[in-house]
């Protein structure tokens, strides 16, 4: 087990080249410099860690791999897979001409791209710093892969923190489908920390799917970069179930002329998880698009958070931006924060927000009843068609079902519990 | 033959405003009454107090086939057997038609099988096909709500039926197809109440006796012709033909006849 602190790196260093283990030692002083974040802090309002990175250790093996759950066994039609364990690259299986496979294998030749920043945060710095593996995806160009690349991220391992780096590139006027799953069992308190970049350039169509599936103690804090070229297509979903806590701190940034960029999906929150989302759409480039569109629930004590920033610069002429965020908060001890925001910077452009947070609205409730339904049975029909319009926009059909059921059975769980 | 509907004394208020001063009715098995009255006389109230809307109070009695329903919940009145065809039923997006009447077949220990025959053979008859698998009452034209509520009483068959306008805002043909199922589902099964403003769909299917109400109280009652003599005098000419006094509570506090588009939510 290895702490966070010079000696780790410069084992991991041994392995990278050299310009790459400079870039770490930068990383390793901006953590160094940086503290935990607390509410204090606007992009960490809301919410309190409750731990902290420098009691938590590197694991230097990994542990056992999980045995596959709904989700994986609905994707079973890939273009290739990659396995990720405690931090450590597993495996790879490729039936594409996409080259898939270990990060360490790729900044052989490549750099990884840079859209993060160590500075973003101490969890940045580190996961620039620590890193010891991750997964790399690129599409060559002008390529088009039908089928979804599925990345299993794992986390078995008590008291560990991991740093994976997932790195997708969909070349000029390629087109991919990807899947990010998390998973940790219940009960193992760990920390995984990812660090998501998507780059797709001119032309291109991407989408990655993150599913958050980690156990009751499991703790996920992602950054998710993401830069969009000239015409361009990147859709985000977002499939929020799991954790203790689970943050997304998303930046997408639309570069190129007529780009465009969707983030979609849905959350539930049960008992006493809490669900962070952070996002900033940037646009950059002229006549770009962008919509977020993200529905959430939260029951017992759970918490969810929500801001989204679209910002919109001075010569990003003929934007159009919208963002939507609903939520359901299905006890009275649960709590959900929306806060929407824009920042215009430009006149000509189509702009619109719209939040919500509310308990299941009671003229729905009357009209199923006075069909026959009972309460229980038109509380389960009204949160089952909540989430409909999500699933409906998640980037990849085959998640539609183990999506439905997940949200469905919790909500279930929670009236059969007594806690809605 | 027993009582699909008996009502009495029924008083029922939204907070501090009265809108039913105290109703008495009934509708046997196998017999159609139309209710009708003016703008704002608590017709549409009658209906959603005695289907349980949580938002009034009730007191007085209702029995739907000899069971008492006032102390029950919305769910449990229905299942004794009181629907309603809702004037302006709420959109439910997300939620499909057909889902709706599976899970409401499901509740009543109904056969998926035997629902679904139901469910096909009033389909047919509604032309419902193309909004079985849409959310329900989302984004369709008054016309199409309106088949939409009569469609699930076909479905529901219940032992009393509350039809509230489900004949405006159809086209002529459409109320010619509500009248013949309305005639044909007035069995030794079922009793409705049928809530019009107009006596035109009364041309189609005849009532066996009208009721008119007035200030939250049926004033009169009679047979098929009274729906011809109020085409011809008017609401006024009744009530200053019977000497009635109009208590302005009713009248005032709730001047339109969508009454629930007045109320803070989404109908």
């Amino acid at each position: 087990m290895l702490n966070l602190n010079s000696d780790t790196l410069e084992r991991l260093n041994a392995a990278v080249p050299a310009w790459l283990a400079s870039r770490r030692r930068d990383a390793l002083r901006e953590y160094s410099r940086l503290d935990m974040p607390n509410p204090k802090e606007e992009n960490w309002k809301y919410v309190t860690l409750g731990f902290d990175l420098d009691h938590l250790t590197i694991p230097a093996t990994p542990g056992d791999s999980l045995p596959d759950g709904d989700f994986l066994t609905a994707l079973s039609d890939r273009a290739g897979s990659a396995v990720m364990v405690d931090g450590s690259f597993i495996g790879v299986e490729n039936h594409s001409q996409a080259w898939l496979g270990s990060a360490a294998e790729a900044w052989e030749t490549n750099p990884p791209s840079d859209l993060l920043n160590a500075d973003t945060d101490k969890f940045a710095a580190a996961a620039l710093a620590f890193s010891s593996g991750g997964v790399s995806l690129r599409i060559p160009r002008n390529r088009a892969v039908e089928t979804p690349f599925v990345i299993d991220v794992q986390s078995t391992l008590a008291n560990t923190v991991t740093f994976p780096s997932l790195d997708i590139r969909a070349e000029e006027n390629s087109e991919a489908t990807v899947v990010v799953l998390f998973r940790s069992p219940d009960g193992v308190a760990n920390v995984v920390v990812p660090n998501l970049q998507a780059t797709v350039e001119d032309g291109a169509r991407l989408s990655v799917t993150t599913v958050g599936l980690m156990g009751t103690e499991g703790v996920t804090i992602m950054h998710h970069r993401s830069r969009i070229g000239r015409d361009a297509t990147f859709r985000a979903g977002e499939i929020g179930l799991g954790g203790r806590f689970a943050r997304i701190d998303l930046r997408t940034t639309l570069e190129g002329a007529g780009g465009s960029v969707e983030v979609v999906g849905l959350y539930f929150g049960e008992m006493e998880q809490v669900l962070d989302y952070r996002l900033v759409v940037n646009h950059v480039g002229r006549s770009t698009s962008s919509d977020v569109f993200l529905k959430g629930a939260v029951e017992d004590q759970a918490q969810s958070v929500f801001t989204g920033l679209l910002r919109i610069e001075e010569d990003a002429v003929g934007t159009s931006a919208f963002e939507t965020n609903r939520n359901l908060v299905l006890s009275e001890g649960a709590k959900a924060n929306s806060v929407p925001n824009l920042e215009i910077l430009c006149n000509d452009i189509i702009c619109g927000h719209g939040s919500s947070v509310g308990p299941l609205e009671t003229e729905p409730m009357y009209y199923l009843m006075s069909r026959g339904l009972s309460r229980e049975r038109a509380e389960r029909v009204l949160v089952r068609g909540f989430f409909e319009e999500a699933i409906d926009r998640l980037p990849l059909d085959d998640l539609d079902e183990p999506a439905r059921q997940a949200v469905n059975r919790r909500f279930a769980e929670a009236q059969e519990g007594g806690r809605v | 033959m027993g009582m699909a509907l008996r009502v009495r004394g029924l008083r029922a208020a939204v907070g501090s405003v009265k809108i039913l001063n105290g109703i008495d009715l009934d509708v046997p098995f196998g017999e159609m009454h139309a209710l009708m009255g003016p703008n704002g006389s608590g017709k549409s109230t009658l209906c959603h107090v005695l289907c349980g809307h949580p938002d009034f109070n009730a007191e007085g009695e209702a029995w739907v086939d000899g069971q008492e329903i006032l102390g029950l919940e919305a769910d449990e009145r229905a299942r004794v057997g009181l629907v309603q065809a809702f004037q302006s039923p709420v959109a439910v997006p997300g939620v499909d038609l057909v889902e709706v009447m599976r899970e409401a077949a499901e509740e009543r220990g109904i056969d998926p099988e035997e629902a679904d025959q139901r469910i096909a053979a009033a389909s047919r008859r509604f032309d419902m096909d193309p909004f079985l698998e849409r959310s329900i009452n989302d984004d369709l034209s008054g016309g199409e709500k309106k088949r939409s509520e009569i469609f699930q009483i076909s479905v529901l068959s219940p032992k009393a039926a509350l039809l509230d306008e489900t004949d405006s805002g159809l086209d002529i043909d459409m109320v010619r197809k509500v009248a013949a199922a309305v005639d044909e589902m007035r069995g030794p099964g079922m009793g409705v109440l049928m809530i019009t403003h107009h006596s035109r769909i009364l041309n189609y299917v005849k009532p066996d006796r009208v009721h008119v109400m007035m200030g939250g109280k049926i004033v009169t009652s009679g047979g098929p012709d009274l729906a011809q003599e109020l085409e011809k005098e008017g609401y006024e000419g009744l009530r200053k033909r019977l000497g009635i006094e109009v208590s302005p509570a009713a009248g005032t506090a709730r001047p339109s006849s969508d009454f629930f588009t007045d109320l803070p939510f989404e109908v």
